[in-house]
């Protein structure tokens, strides 16, 4: 009997720990050519043009590679990465946005420098000065932009306009008594759900690039000023003034934007305006192709006493940069994919999606009379400013939309929010100084994961 | 015939420790392999000033735990979770028992409520997410629609930093408190049915048959019941991440949200590691002394 | 006779009493769900139009085929699979551990429960890296054989906590009864415990199973091909960058909730009084 029971345990104890590694059989299929390729292109019309330019390198390349595409939802990608390095097991190329955690991914040693590939390329006169700016870090170019100029700008409701007689603003002082005659008529001025708290700061980083231009947000961030700077602080001070006009929606901080509450005001045509990155033009027409039409597009007006140029954007200049983890022939072959992305064939599929592609032709491809203003606006802009949130530190990027959360719901004065994330910058300045001495390790660490590579 | 007796209980004793050997082994094979070796993992991640990625880590020693006793973040977040505890044990658990009770009463006539109670539970967390920030919306939800009615005025809920907590931790309540129910249903079958028969001869109403009968008799599943609900609840990620993300400002941060944010999103694994071992020793402790307090007197 | 008619009476009221308040958590409970379903049905711009609380406006079937084409099939097989290994082996291996802790006198018994409950307390989110490596280093990653392990062992904890007070509750004399026929401890936890211990691995059953089926961090940690993933990533498809699908998501949601329903119907019947008395009669 006992021996019996004894046996049945065994035999659980095996199914618990074996019968799984038995189970397995094809997971180590994957060889040295083969390119892994995360991404977070899960929907369409992303899941297309990522697929259209992976397709078309595996025809067409005669490197001996293939690349193998992982689609992963972006709430989670960033998370699925960290795990993945940490262990060691970086993709061989990944995509992801420029900024802070692209630089920390190179500081870690998780992404090679492709300066010579792109140089022997065409891809280098094809791309934007900017995009290429965009993609680099410390001198060197480690990313190659694609999928979506985006800038932040002022989506309108064309009809509503006419109705009440607005027209484009060309100050702050216009934009503001647009505001306050849709307000009169009952209608929110800007459909804001900043409850995703990024929303809320496109608003911020306009403000604050048209009362000081870019230097304030530099020095700052080099360590060589404030950011409680004058220009920050109105900025905050003006958004608050908003929010007490009522130029918000109610409840501003509780309103989804992932779960589409903002685009819903515009849809309901119960908001007039909609301040978010230019992408909306894609959203807006697979909604509905027939809202499209009512939809107009200006960027963030200039402010009459400040002397700031009204050129400079904020945005990105790409959407997606596509880094690289390998080195050699597999790096020139996943140079090579990453070519592919720009290639005229996928090109066509992004621009058919009302995206721009970054590069220098760009414009002879939009019909779109509302992308191509965008375009337009991005090729004056005399610099764009990447998203303060994916621009700077990760911690400080927190602080800020945090602090300015709280801005937005007058819980804080603008002084304190921006107090907090000079706090944070300061923070992660002197954590990086005390580290100095660690940047050699980290160019060893580089070293030694590409040794690990080639192996 | 005495020392006999002696090695014949002493035989009897190592054959149950023997027994219990091996219908303990796999489960601590398991959970050495699964839990002990990550929590000892999150310890000496703990002592490191780390991005969670680089081959480089930098040992610090204390510097994350120092950081961590004064970081005024952690103990709202600490706040909060008991904050959502202690309601939750006192919405759920009666709730649940309250239901369990009535079906218990009613017998199989009942089984639709049932299964229409449980519903909440099955639900993911991204459809409640999804729907009850429509509901909860300041503008045109159905809370503010429902005060319209009344001559309110709109309320923000999720938005202001005093009703957020509140409100998700009712939200909170009502995906959970169906599982309650099941677990006191599951306390009802141990009340031996001719308890109930006796009662009923003894011409013991349904009020008195609860109150003096059933009510004493399910003490031990309310007991470990309150268990689970504190542990659950000082661990809580869910729901908050998807709704709230924490916001507005500290107002639903919790440990679980503010651990991830440092590892997964902020670089600062080696932090993180600490909030999650601050985290693992505050709940334990909790639930411990607890378990003690509530258990003290019966045991023995 | 008197004080019958007025106990009956007060009875009476107290059911309806009840009934009312039963029909109304019964409508708190539903709503949502109903709400679900509904936007399942509406097309993406209708439902921002109209707003997520209006009927729609007509059943738009699309939806669902769309998603049945797609690779829910495939999703739901994976689902199935890791749910059934996982549960049955979670089952008899709390059971088994649950057993001596409720039962047996030995000095360990304390600590190691103790132990294994203050096991409830660790976040899911530490163990994912530690985890990540061993899938990586057994060979097991992006199977879904890797999801077992952390899915038994993470129930486990909770589910030894309420079996081992579950297995207290049982009356002592059965055992001293069956230890006089000379019945040994493992046959002992076979014939007698292990039956009547039903209500509560039905518990278990529900609660674990519905943890499961909605399991989100770990599959998303260790798979990452499409054939590999289970029923909460299916979603994924409808979550763009900047924007989602809502009733598809909606749809999915429905699709992956339905079969919960079925296994709460079949285990929720070992909840009903009377069975274990009759398991003790006999």
């Amino acid at each position: 009997m006992k021996k019996r029971m004894y046996k049945i345990m065994a035999l659980a104890m095996t199914a618990a720990m074996v019968v799984p590694m038995a189970a397995q059989t094809t997971a180590f299929a994957a060889d040295d050519k083969e390119i892994t390729y995360w991404n977070i292109a899960v929907e369409s019309p992303d899941k297309d043009i990522v697929t259209a330019a992976v397709d078309k390198f595996n025809k067409e390349t005669e490197s001996g590679y293939t690349v193998n595409q992982v689609a992963i939802q972006n709430d989670t990608y960033k998370e699925k990465l960290v795990i993945a390095m940490s262990s060691g097991e970086c993709p061989d190329m990944y995509s992801s946005w420029s900024g802070g955690p692209m630089y920390e991914y190179i500081d870690s040693g998780f992404a090679q420098p492709i300066d010579d590939l792109l140089d022997q390329s065409d891809v280098k006169d094809k791309l934007l000065d900017a995009a290429i700016e965009q993609g680099s870090y410390n001198g060197h170019v480690y990313a190659i932009p694609y999928l979506n100029v985006s800038l932040a700008g002022i989506f309108y409701n064309k009809d509503m306009f006419e109705k009440y007689g607005l027209e484009e603003p060309k100050t702050l002082a216009d934009l503001e008594n647009i505001c306050a005659t849709l307000k009169e008529n009952g209608i929110t001025p800007f459909a804001l759900a900043n409850a995703s708290k990024w929303t809320g700061s496109m608003y911020f980083m306009s403000l604050a690039a048209r009362y000081g231009g870019l230097e304030p947000f530099q020095n700052a961030v080099a360590g060589t000023g404030k950011f409680t700077d004058d220009c920050f602080i109105k900025a905050g001070e003006k958004i608050q003034e908003w929010v007490n006009n009522g130029y918000f929606p109610d409840g501003v901080n509780s309103l989804s934007e992932d779960d589409g509450q903002a685009k819903q005001l515009m849809y309901q045509e119960t908001a007039g305006m909609l301040l978010c990155g230019s992408w909306y033009t894609g959203t807006f027409q697979t909604d509905s192709e027939e809202f499209y039409q009512k939809i107009g597009w200006f960027p963030f007006p200039a402010i009459d006493d400040s002397d700031a140029d009204p050129t400079i954007q904020i945005g990105t200049v790409g959407d997606q940069f596509i880094s690289f983890n390998c080195e050699g022939d597999k790096l020139a072959a996943a140079f090579e994919c990453a070519a592919d992305h720009l290639s005229d064939e996928v090109a066509d599929i992004t621009y058919s999606n009302n995206k721009i592609v970054p590069v220098k032709d760009a414009g002879d491809h939009i019909k779109d009379p509302v992308v191509k203003e965008i375009f337009d606006a991005a090729q004056e802009a005399s610099s764009i400013q990447l998203w303060y949130d994916q621009y700077l530190p990760t911690s400080v990027a927190s602080a800020h939309l945090d602090g300015l959360q709280e801005v937005f719901g007058l819980t804080k004065t603008p002084q304190e929010a921006q107090e907090e994330m000079q706090t944070a910058m300061d923070e992660y300045l002197s954590t990086k100084s005390d580290s100095g001495a660690a940047d050699d390790t980290a160019e060893e660490a580089t070293d030694d994961a590409a040794a690990d590579d080639a192996e | 015939m005495n020392e006999k007796g002696i090695s014949l209980v002493q035989l009897r004793q190592r054959k149950t420790r023997q027994t219990a050997a091996l219908f303990l082994a796999p489960v601590i094979i398991l959970l050495v392999v699964f839990i002990a070796y990550p929590i000892i993992d999150t310890f000496i991640t703990s002592g490191y000033q780390w991005n969670g990625i680089s081959a480089d880590k930098k040992m610090v020693g204390l510097a994350n735990w120092a950081k961590l006793i004064k970081d005024t973040k952690f103990w709202i977040a600490f706040k909060n979770n008991v904050i959502i505890m202690i309601l939750s044990i006192i919405i759920q658990i009666p709730l649940g028992l309250a239901m369990a009770t009535f079906l218990d009463f009613g017998g199989k006539k009942l089984t639709i409520f049932k299964v229409i109670w449980f519903i909440p539970m099955l639900m993911s967390s991204v459809a409640i997410g999804f729907l009850f920030t429509y509901a909860l919306a300041t503008n045109g939800g159905i809370v503010s629609t429902i005060s319209g009615w009344f001559g309110g005025s709109n309320i923000d809920l999720l938005g202001n930093p005093k009703l957020a907590l509140l409100t998700v931790i009712l939200i909170i309540a009502w995906q959970f408190t169906p599982f309650y129910m099941v677990y006191f249903m599951a306390g009802y079958t141990n009340i031996p049915y001719d308890v109930f028969e006796a009662a009923r001869i003894d011409g013991a109403t349904r009020g008195q048959y609860f109150w003096k009968i059933a009510l004493p008799l399910l003490i031990p599943s309310i007991k470990s019941a309150a268990i689970l609900s504190m542990v659950g609840s000082l661990k809580y990620f869910d729901l908050i991440y998807v709704m709230t993300g924490g916001g507005p400002g500290t107002a639903t941060e919790l440990m679980a949200t503010y651990m991830y944010k440092e590892s997964f999103k902020n670089f600062n694994m080696g932090y993180g590691s600490a909030i999650a071992g601050g985290m693992f020793i505050l709940i334990t402790m909790v639930s411990m002394i607890t378990m003690k307090l509530i258990n003290g007197k019966q045991e023995d | 006779m008197d004080s019958y008619k007025k106990s009956r009476r007060k009875s009476i009221i107290a059911w309806v009493i009840a009934f009312v308040l039963a029909i109304g958590a019964a409508i708190v409970s539903f709503t949502p769900f109903i709400f679900m379903v509904l936007n399942s049905f509406k097309e993406k711009f209708e439902m921002l139009t109209k707003g997520v609380f209006q009927l729609p406006d007509q059943l738009n079937w699309s939806n669902y085929t769309e998603v049945l084409t797609g690779g829910f099939a495939n999703y739901f097989k994976n689902s199935v699979i890791v749910l059934a290994v996982s549960l049955i082996l979670l089952l008899f291996i709390s059971a088994c551990a649950s057993y001596p802790l409720a039962r047996f006198k030995f000095k360990m018994a304390q600590p190691i429960y103790a132990i294994i409950v203050a096991c409830m307390s660790i976040p899911v989110h530490i163990t994912l890296i530690p985890v990540f490596k061993m899938a990586k280093s057994t060979g097991l990653y992006d199977t879904i054989w890797s999801l077992i392990g952390p899915y038994v062992a993470f129930a486990v904890p909770i589910s030894v906590f309420i079996l081992t007070s579950f297995m207290k509750e049982i009356p002592r004399e059965i055992e001293e009864s069956a230890e006089i026929d000379g019945c040994g401890k493992i046959q002992m936890f076979f014939s007698m415990i292990l039956p009547l211990s039903k209500p509560g691995m039905a518990t278990l059953a529900i609660y674990n199973g519905v943890n499961m089926w909605n399991e989100f961090s770990f599959v998303n940690t260790l798979t990452q091909s499409a054939q590999n993933r289970t029923l909460p990533l299916a979603i994924w498809e409808f979550q763009g960058q900047y924007s989602m699908n809502t009733p598809m998501i909606m749809a999915v949601l429905t699709l992956t909730l339905l079969p919960m329903v079925i296994m709460f119907i079949i285990f929720q019947d070992k909840l009903v009084k009377g069975m274990t008395a009759g398991a003790v009669k006999g």
